[in-house]
């Protein structure tokens, strides 16, 4: 044996050894607590750091050509030749790529000019460059220093009307043209209507007509509508607290907006919003679902060998594959029942699918399915942490098997129910593979949640964090160009299951030191 | 001291009562759990208003007696039973008696004092707000006297909304007397309620059983002879799910008709 | 003696219906929720069984041998195993040989268990052994944490991060590799040569901890070593010489890849029953090892482990349930083609991954549709069986610890 051997042969004598397997062993804890670690900070400055408003780089070449960019990453050349760098040069108006490979030797001279602006726009996305002049629709033409001030003042205006618009359109436009819909043309709608339509119409105007004449660094230029424009910073004329403010106002954005650019900018709410909608959904299904049936095995059925199988199968469900339940989902819930539903209901919709397609319902149901194992088992396990005196006291002093449980029994189980609870909902909060057949959507145009009875629309698709990480990394154009926002993305999903299974192990850990305090005697 | 042969008839001594003055009465009860038998043909009677003690090895049947009394057994799917227990006369396995009223009549009080996780006040009141139709009133009147009676009240008069975990052993074991009795019942059954307590705690809450046998019927399972000695009026000896001999207390310990009694509480006991 | 009020009677015949009817809807709905979690293997049952059983128009019965051999295609000469199910119309018709889905789903699984067993296993022996108790008590949490990871995140690292830096890497990937394993026993004996002063700050309970900075000096070295080892031995360049000595070509996402991926994701819940095997094993028998004289880690291999074994070996079972089952890693990670080839330097098309991206576009009632339904029958199976007999093994061992402390 290795480890005999390691003694006998050592002249090392070592006091108290264990041998080289010992070793190993602490070494693989410690490279798999190294790997977590690198992982949550590979996504947490990847994540976080992709909002901060970094400093953009001038760059002349050895061929006299210029351009301008944030630095992403370096690569070696081939033979020896040194570092090549990426510049992301955004622009892609002007050239058709926003990459930019550049031979690091080949580099004469890099400078921070503090007159580069950023622009965020709605097409082409970012320009870098110089701002040459501003032309208003009606006043004079600015240049410098003052074209930017007016840039400042427009681009506030413009967000306050791009409110005005949205809000509009919530608040007027939308129920009108459903108004429209359900009772036909009548006239007083179709006056409403118009009106509104009007003002928007007007609203677009106000907006509309300025325009800035930018300039890369390389002189050409291009004259940029500055409604199309969403933002604009100089980021290397910035203090670190200016950039602080642009970065906590970059990660509000991302959480409060919605996706553009096919996924691969903007922000994530309406994946959020869909991820908290369907997990809440979930939650209401499976947990008096899960509660009944612990309930049903721990206390009232007969102990016998038949419940044990059962237990143990319940058990085992919690092992089966997430996709299988997906495939129960779609074969069940959408082709099954979503198909009669539609034969019975929306027969007039036919052929096209109501809830004969993937949707919110369904994917939360197939979900409660999916975590009800969870649920049982840890109701289960609190109940049968309840010692049988209390039950027995309970019976003792005349009371029903009912009453029994929901005053001494359930009550004292609560915190493990809500750690089962907790602990589905983590799982589900991560779970994609089922969603992808049971209802989740690239772009879901509809929140499922509006103004519009019956409010929640459960046969709606909606989006997903988790799903909005592969569709974004796996389906873009750019990968590259998007791979800043699945960091984000990806950061905001493991952000939000690390507290809720944190909440489970401290509801736990409480939940034993409390019994613990019981079983003293 | 000379050991006396078993020659007597295997039954020993037994004394016994009018059915006027008998509370519970026993008759041939065969009890087992699965196909292990645990009482075997069990008959007595249990006087009214008395300490009845039932001592007996481990695994002699006593808890399961008592269990048997207030149907704690109906839980227990692998338990059959034969035999008849009738409480003032009336069969208490009778399909007319509702179980949880039964229970309320004949009270229990287990070996580990038991509180339900809320205040000192809500366990006393529990089986009262069960039973419904009180007014708060009335609830705080029963409460004050259940806690008076148990002996309890002096110590948390003042902070009844306290956790009842927070109370200590003994003090736990009386409340649990305390909210048995809130409910008015005529039986209160003891299983071994001073095992897990200290020595102090102990003389209470025996001093509380000899005040409480003006009232109330009482049966005390316990392995301590002592204690039996002590607080009880009668004692029936069981072994092997048998009843051996059943006595008033001073005769059983003094002059008891078995060898194999006497072994047990002389302690020889193989 | 206080006396309950009022109409007791009509009370308590209330009170007992409401028991009755309580207990009645808790036995159905138990009954219910339990069934309708078990339906999915009944539900898959009865979707697949037409597959074999009639041949409707357009679900044709499907010949099982025809599945899992070589088949001969128009096209192509010797017969081949292929998973092609959207053929573009010009073809003669989708192909479907579940044998590569097969194939590469456990191909996967074995990667990903290469990783994962020995981690969990190192991992575990050390905090059931050596690890001192207050840093167990964060550790397991904290790969608790670790397994709650969604599969999607690993994934996007594994395929967008992970494959392109090993791609460029490969060479500083085998250093590593050959390096961590002797740089942590070297470390060790330097521990055990530093003066007990020292070794007293750094307790062999903590040494999980810091030996991580030790992992990262090894890192470093490895950085300093990999192109003297590829220059060396493999001509400067590993991918180059893969593919001309060993005909390897390597792929940007390849089974390597997801093995490592999904070793990560498995790893945690190995460990963690692994972890409650080893420490569940009564203390008077390690205790009378050590007694007489063994080393804890002698102790471990003859004591503990023979005690332990069929946990140990259930909690493996459990990973490999897992890795059979995951998804989106494979997805993420593997290319997705569905190739039969032993090279892990290939991709892989697994049953989950292909369930994932086709049966949204599969009509349902089809061949194609049914098709996917059974790979998602026999995924269910295999869990299900593999889950069973960890349990049972499980169950079993715990009684014999009981047993065990006993008679203790």
């Amino acid at each position: 044996m290795k480890v005999v051997a390691w003694h006998r042969s050592g002249r090392v004598r070592l006091p108290r050894g264990e041998g080289p397997w010992a070793w190993l062993a602490a070494g693989s804890v410690s490279l798999s607590l190294l790997l977590l670690a690198l992982l949550l900070m590979l996504l947490a400055t990847r994540g976080l750091g992709h909002f901060w408003p970094s400093d953009v780089d001038q760059v002349t070449l050895a061929d006299g050509r210029v351009l301008a960019g944030r630095a992403v990453k370096e690569a070696p050349l081939p033979d020896d030749q040194g570092m090549e760098r990426l510049y992301r040069t955004d622009n892609r108006d002007l050239d058709g790529d926003i990459w930019e490979w550049v031979p690091v030797p080949d580099i004469e001279t890099l400078s921070q000019p503090r007159d580069l602006v950023v622009l965020e726009r709605r097409r082409w996305g970012a320009f870098i460059g110089r701002l040459v002049a501003w032309l208003p629709a009606q006043g004079e033409r600015r240049e410098g220093a003052a074209a930017w001030d007016a840039l400042q003042a427009r681009l506030a205006a413009l967000d306050r009307q791009r409110d005005a618009i949205a809000r509009l359109r919530e608040e007027s436009l939308l129920p009108l043209a459903r108004r429209l819909e359900a009772e036909g043309e009548h006239p007083r709608t179709v006056r409403a209507l118009t009106e509104v339509q009007a003002r928007i119409r007007a609203l677009h105007e106000a907006m509309a007509g300025d325009v800035l004449i930018l300039e890369s660094v390389d002189g050409r230029r291009l004259r940029q509508p500055v409604e199309e424009v969403l933002g604009a910073m100089r980021p290397n004329a910035m203090g670190p607290g200016a950039k602080l403010v642009a970065w906590g106002d970059g990660v509000w954005r991302f959480l409060s907006e919605g996706p553009r650019a096919a996924n691969a900018e903007g922000g994530v709410w309406p994946a959020i919003f869909g991820t908290i909608l369907l997990v809440m959904l979930m939650s209401l299904v499976v947990t008096p679902f899960g509660v009944l049936a612990a309930v049903y095995l721990n206390e009232v059925a007969h102990q016998g060998r038949l419940t044990r199988l059962v237990r143990i199968g319940v058990r085992n469900l919690a092992g089966v594959p997430s996709i299988v339940y997906g495939v129960f989902g779609l074969g069940v819930f959408v082709y099954g029942l979503g198909g009669r539903l539609d034969q019975w209901f929306f027969e007039d919709s036919l052929p096209s699918p109501t809830f004969g397609t993937g949707g919110l319902l369904w994917a939360s149901l197939t979900l409660a399915l999916l975590t009800l194992p969870v649920v049982i088992v840890a109701t289960e396990e609190g109940l049968a942490r309840i010692p049988d005196r209390q039950r027995e006291g309970a019976l003792a002093l005349g009371a029903t098997r009912l009453e029994m449980l929901s005053r001494v029994v359930l009550p004292m189980a609560t915190p493990a129910m809500l750690t089962g609870m907790i602990l589905a909902v983590a799982r589900a909060a991560g779970e994609v593979a089922p969603l992808m057949l049971v209802g989740v959507a690239k772009l879901a145009p509809q929140v499922p949640v509006d103004g519009d009875f019956p409010f929640l629309h459960l046969e709606r698709k909606f989006m997903h964090l988790g799903y909005h990480i592969f569709d974004a990394a796996f389906h873009g154009n750019d990968v590259q160009a998007a791979m800043p926002l699945v960091y984000a993305t990806a950061l905001l999903l493991v952000l939000v299951i690390l507290v809720l299974n944190l909440t489970a192990i401290f509801l736990r850990h409480h939940l034993r030191s409390r019994h613990g305090s019981l079983s003293r005697y | 001291m000379p050991v006396k042969q078993d020659t007597a008839p295997r039954r020993g001594a037994f004394v016994d009562f009018t059915p006027e003055t008998s509370c519970l009465e026993i008759s041939g009860l065969d009890l087992r759990y699965g196909d292990k038998p645990a009482l075997r043909d069990l008959t007595l009677r249990v006087p009214r208003h008395r300490v009845t003690a039932f001592i007996g090895p481990s695994g002699c049947g006593k808890s399961t007696l008592l269990r048997a009394l207030n149907r704690l057994h109906d839980l227990n799917e692998d338990v059959q039973m034969e035999g008849e227990i009738r409480l003032e006369g009336q069969d208490i396995h009778a399909p007319e008696v509702a179980v949880a009223e039964l229970r309320r009549r004949v009270g229990m009080v287990f070996q580990a004092p038991n509180p339900f996780p809320m205040s000192i006040y809500d366990n006393v009141a529990f089986g009262l707000r069960l039973q419904g139709g009180l007014r708060k009133r009335r609830i705080d009147d029963i409460v004050e006297w259940a806690l008076r009676s148990a002996a309890l009240w002096e110590e948390v008069e003042d902070r009844l909304q306290a956790s009842a975990w927070s109370l200590s052993g003994g003090q736990q074991q009386r409340l649990v007397i305390a909210r048995t009795l809130a409910v008015g019942p005529e039986v209160l059954l003891l299983d071994e309620p001073a095992s897990a307590l200290d020595p102090i705690s102990t003389l209470k809450v025996e001093e509380l059983i000899r005040n409480l046998k003006s009232s109330l019927t009482l049966v005390l399972v316990t392995h301590n002879m002592q204690q039996a000695a002590r607080v009880s009026d009668y004692t029936a000896f069981l072994q092997d799910g048998e009843l051996v001999e059943y006595a008033p207390t001073d005769t059983l310990f003094t002059n008891p008709r078995l060898a194999r009694t006497e072994n047990y509480i002389t302690g020889r006991m193989a | 003696m206080p006396k309950s009020s009022s109409s007791p009677l009509l009370r308590r015949r209330l009170r007992q219906g409401r028991d009755r009817l309580a207990t009645a809807l808790i036995t159905a709905g138990g009954i219910g929720v339990i069934a309708a979690v078990m339906a999915i293997g009944v539900f898959l049952v009865v979707e697949v069984l037409p597959l074999f059983w009639s041949g409707s128009p357009e679900a044709p019965q499907v010949d099982l041998d025809a599945l899992w051999q070589p088949q001969t295609y128009p096209g192509l000469e010797a017969p081949v195993h292929r998973w092609q199910p959207a053929l573009p119309d010009s073809d003669p018709g989708p192909r479907f040989g579940m044998a590569p889905l097969a194939w590469g789903t456990l191909e996967a699984a074995a990667w990903s268990l290469v990783i994962a067993v020995p981690l969990a296993l190192g991992a575990a022996a050390h905090s059931a052994l050596f690890m001192s108790r207050r840093l167990r008590a964060h550790l397991k949490p904290t790969l608790e944490l670790m397994e709650a990871l969604p599969g999607v995140v690993i994934g996007f690292l594994a395929g967008l991060v992970l494959a392109p830096w090993l791609e460029r890497h490969l060479g500083l990937g085998l250093t590593l590799l050959l390096l961590l394993p002797p740089g942590l026993v070297v470390g060790g004996a330097l521990w055990s040569r530093l003066p007990a002063r020292i070794r007293r700050w750094l307790p062999l309970g903590w040494s999980a901890l810091w030996l991580v900075p030790w992992l990262l000096l090894l890192w470093a070295l490895a950085r300093w070593l990999a192109p003297g080892v590829e220059g060396w031995w493999f001509g400067g360049d590993l991918r180059g010489w893969l593919a001309a000595t060993l005909g390897l070509d390597y792929t940007n996402r390849n089974a390597i890849i997801v093995g490592m991926a999904m070793g990560f994701a498995v790893m945690p819940s190995i460990y963690a029953l692994a972890e409650d095997a080893l420490s569940g094993v009564p203390s008077s028998l390690s205790e009378g090892a050590q007694a007489l004289g063994a080393t804890r880690w002698q102790t471990l291999w003859r004591v503990v482990l023979p005690a332990a074994g069929p946990g140990v070996f259930s909690a493996v079972m459990i990973g490999a349930g897992r890795a059979v089952g995951e998804t989106m890693i494979v997805l993420m990670a593997s290319g997705n083609t569905a190739l039969m080839t032993a090279s892990p330097f290939d991709g892989l098309r697994s049953m989950a991954a292909s369930i994932a991206i086709e049966l949204p576009e599969a009509a349902p009632g089809g061949t194609h549709y049914r098709l996917l339904l059974l790979a998602a029958l026999l995924l269910f199976i295999f869990t299900f069986l593999v889950n069973t007999l960890a349990e049972v093994v499980r169950t079993r061992l715990r009684r014999r610890y009981r047993r065990l402390g006993v008679s203790s």
